[in-house]
Parts: C-alpha cells; structure tokens; sequence
C-alpha cells in the first residue's frame, strides 16, 4: 500500500475521534445520571 | 463548593443515558464499523489514478454526510423550538447535541481530506471554493456552539441559538454545490450528483454505502445520548439553583 | 435574621463568570477566523481560472496576466528536463506548451487533469508554470479492472479531449 501511513492515519485520525467522542458522552452521561432519580430522567 | 447528593435519590437509579434501543443501535453501529474497517482497507480495490488514497474516501465521505446530516437535524429542531407552540426545550437541546456532533465529524473531514490531498493533489490545502466553503461551514457551526454557551436565561440562550442554526444550515447547500458554482480542484459529487449515473466501480460503491450507513446509525446513537445529556445538564442547573436557595434560606434561619 | 441572604457568593461568581466568558471569547475568535479564511481564498483565486480554449479568448484569461489554467496532460507529450518537467496540456481540442520549473507532486501523470499555475512567456509561446495541481476527476476505477479495457478507456479519456 502506497502512503500507508496517510490512509492508515486517516483511519485512526476518523475512529480515535469516534471514541474519544463518544467515551466523553457515556462518561459524562454516568456522572451526571448519579445524582439523579429515575423519575427524573424522561428517556425511560 | 460541591453540593451534597439529594437525599430524594431513590435507590431504583440507573446509571448512565442508556436504553434498550440505543444498546441495539449502538451494536449495529459497532458492527457496521468493523465491516467499514474490512471493505475499506482490505476487499475494495485501489483506484486506478488514486491508487490506494482512494479508501481515504471511505471515512471522508461518511463524515461528511454525518456532519450536514447532523447540521440539518439542529436546523430542524431549531425550527420546532423557534416556531412550535410551545418553543420545546427538548428540541433545543437535541439541537445543541446535533451540533456538537456535527462539529466533531466537521473536523474529522477536514483532516482526513488534507491527507487525501497532500497525496493526490500533492498540496495539504488550497483555497479553492469546495475547501474555503467547508472551512467556513466549520467555523460557523463552532460560532453556533459559543451563542448557545453566551449570557442570558434559558429561553433566550434557546432562541438566539435556533435563530443562528436556521441561518448556519444555508451554508451545507452552498457547500454541497460550491464545485458546480465555482470551478475547483475539488471533484465534483459522484454518488448525490445530480444525475444518476453512478461512476464508482461496484465495490467501492459497496463500501461507500457500509460507511454511510454505519455513520448515520452513529449519528443516531450519538445524538440519543447527547441530548439525554444535556437534558441533565438543564436540570442539575435547575436543581443546583433550587438546593442553592434552600441551603441560603437554611443559613439565613428561614425554613421553607 | 428574617431575611434569607440571596447575594452570590464571592467563593462562587468567579467561576460562574469564567463559564460565560469563554463562549463570547470563542464568538471573538470565529469571526476573526472567519474573515482571514474569506481573505485568504479571495486573495489566492485572484489568479483566472481558465480552461486551454479559453486562453486569449475569454475575457479575463489574456496571456499577459497570471493565469491558473485547467487541462488535460497530453499523452506521451511529458519529458523531464534538467530542472524543469515539459508537458502539453489539451482541453476541448486546443492545446498548450508547459514548462514547469520542477517534479509536480501529488498522482501527476499523462492523461490526468491538472490545473498549472504561472504566466505566459510571448517569445517562447510556453506557458511558465509555478505550480502544478491535480485535479482529480470524480470517476473512480478499479486498479484490477480488465487491463485492456483499462488501456482502451485511458486512452479514450485522452483523445476525447486532445
């Protein structure tokens, strides 16, 4: 494979920010839900 | 400086923003990763001009779709809150979420298309009108985030902020077609072009369409969880303010 | 000791303010960014943008000016000299001398649309180039494809718009 490290960077460049993304949302997600009821959270 | 956890908290919490739908999403979503992972790197061919700079597009292209997608979402929901009968705040903060994901995925097609570029155009950048549009679409979009952040009550936050994401999502059209509009380096659409024929050959094509889908169910995972987030973020500000006055009035000797 | 104190805390406003800041701050920075993009492209694509035909024939795309000019790289017409890369660019049946002082970088090949960068030389009648892009066409190919079709369909391209 030609460029290997741009293509294979720009892979890692796409799914390292996919879970840094969505590794904040779950973390801050928990943190905030802990100090919360159930009845408070309309989602269930 | 940090508030004692409320009493009232029922032992019946469950952690985190998670449902049984947004599980099975968020499963599809891995899946569908991993297979844009095969067909990206591995089962799809190199191109014939490109060489193998081509699987670049592979996550250039999802990003992309992801980022006007989530774009218009919060132009939507800008919409609903600004013009619905009861100026929703849900619909704000779904605004808000869709946003912060589309800024995210933004970014990430601009990188990955300066890597696409340094190798096929031999130059990182240029000013061209598809780049300085896209550019200019990011930075609009990282505005919108600071208005929703700036002073005043909730409700005026939310309007100002949906009156700047009605405006914002103008630009995606003129983004879309800026290589039609202006002659540029960048290649004109092959797969939302205006006419039908597909000029992509057939795995390609195949692999294209893994990224698209995995991306959209990312987004749908992503934008579930964000907003349950920042539907928390609304409250705490709320409770916060409530236990706030209450520990004052318990300072002050007044029981309410 | 009736009334409840209902004054922010001096502990607590600093970091409440500091919150609302950096928001108006970061407006600040957008619009400044915003503008240096728009200059930035404006100032770069002063240059015509012209196709091979147009050149000495459209107004704006004279030969006396810095030009960016878009054509097809001629087949077989590509030979490096000392320090310099000769080519022929076509476009809608007109073709045009290039030299160009260096390598082009990116996929640079005969057949491929590029877009040159410079000014034109009268007393040569070559068309100095500074700066060499590819501009990739939105048809993708399998590198695995059948050769010969491949082979046909290349030289297709070219004759199509030599």
């Amino acid at each position: 494979m030609t460029d290997a490290g741009f293509i294979l960077g720009s892979y890692a460049i796409t799914f390292g920010s996919i879970l840094i993304f969505t590794w904040r949302t779950i973390r801050s997600g928990r943190n905030l839900s802990d100090g919360m009821s159930d009845e408070e959270k309309p989602w269930l | 400086m940090t508030l004692d956890p409320p009493s009232t908290v029922s032992t019946t919490s469950r952690r985190g923003t998670a449902t049984a739908a947004t599980r099975a999403v968020g499963v599809l979503t891995i899946v569908m990763i991993g297979w844009l992972g095969v067909f990206g790197l591995l089962l799809s061919p190199a191109d014939r001009d490109q060489g193998d700079a081509v699987r670049i597009m592979y996550v250039h292209v999802p990003s992309v779709w992801l980022a006007y997608l989530a774009f218009i979402v919060t132009a939507l929901a800008s919409a609903v809150h600004l013009f619905g009968k009861s100026h929703s705040m849900q619909a704000d903060r779904v605004a808000g979420a869709s946003a912060e994901i589309g800024v995210v995925f933004m970014a990430v097609t601009l990188v990955t298309g300066m890597l696409w570029g340094r190798i096929t155009w031999g130059v990182y950048w240029q000013w061209d009108a598809r780049l300085t549009t896209t550019a200019l679409l990011f930075i609009s979009y990282i505005g919108y985030l600071a208005v929703r952040g700036l002073e005043g009550s909730r409700s005026q936050r939310a309007r100002r902020s949906a009156i700047v994401g009605l405006l914002a999502v103008l630009e995606v059209p003129l983004v879309h077609w800026s290589v039609k509009l202006w002659r540029s380096l960048h290649q004109e659409a092959t797969v939302l072009g205006t006419d039908l024929d597909v000029s992509l050959d057939g795995l390609m094509l195949f692999s294209l369409f893994v990224g698209v889908v995995a991306f959209t169910l990312l987004f749908l995972w992503l934008l579930l969880h964000r907003s349950r987030v920042l539907t928390m973020i609304d409250l705490s500000a709320e409770t916060g303010l409530d236990a706030a006055l209450a520990q004052r009035r318990a300072e002050g000797g007044v029981t309410a | 000791m009736s009334t409840p104190d209902l004054t922010p805390r001096p502990e607590q406003s600093p970091k409440r303010q500091r919150r609302r800041i950096m928001p108006a701050v970061v407006l600040a920075l957008v619009v400044v960014a915003g503008g240096v993009v728009i200059t930035q492209a404006l100032s770069t694509a002063v240059d015509y943008y012209c196709n091979v035909d147009e050149v000495g024939e459209r107004s704006g795309c004279d030969t006396g000016r810095r030009l960016r000019i878009q054509g097809t790289v001629g087949e077989g017409t590509v030979v490096a000299a000392t320090g310099a890369t000769l080519f022929d660019i076509r476009f809608n049946g007109a073709s045009m001398k290039v030299e160009y002082a260096g390598e082009p970088g990116g996929i640079f090949k005969e057949c491929l649309p590029v877009v040159v960068h410079g000014v034109f030389d009268e007393s040569s009648g070559m068309f100095l180039g500074d700066r060499v892009e590819v501009k990739h066409s939105e048809d993708y190919v399998a590198v695995n494809d059948d050769r010969l079709e491949e082979a046909e369909a290349d030289s297709a391209a070219c004759d199509s718009s030599a």
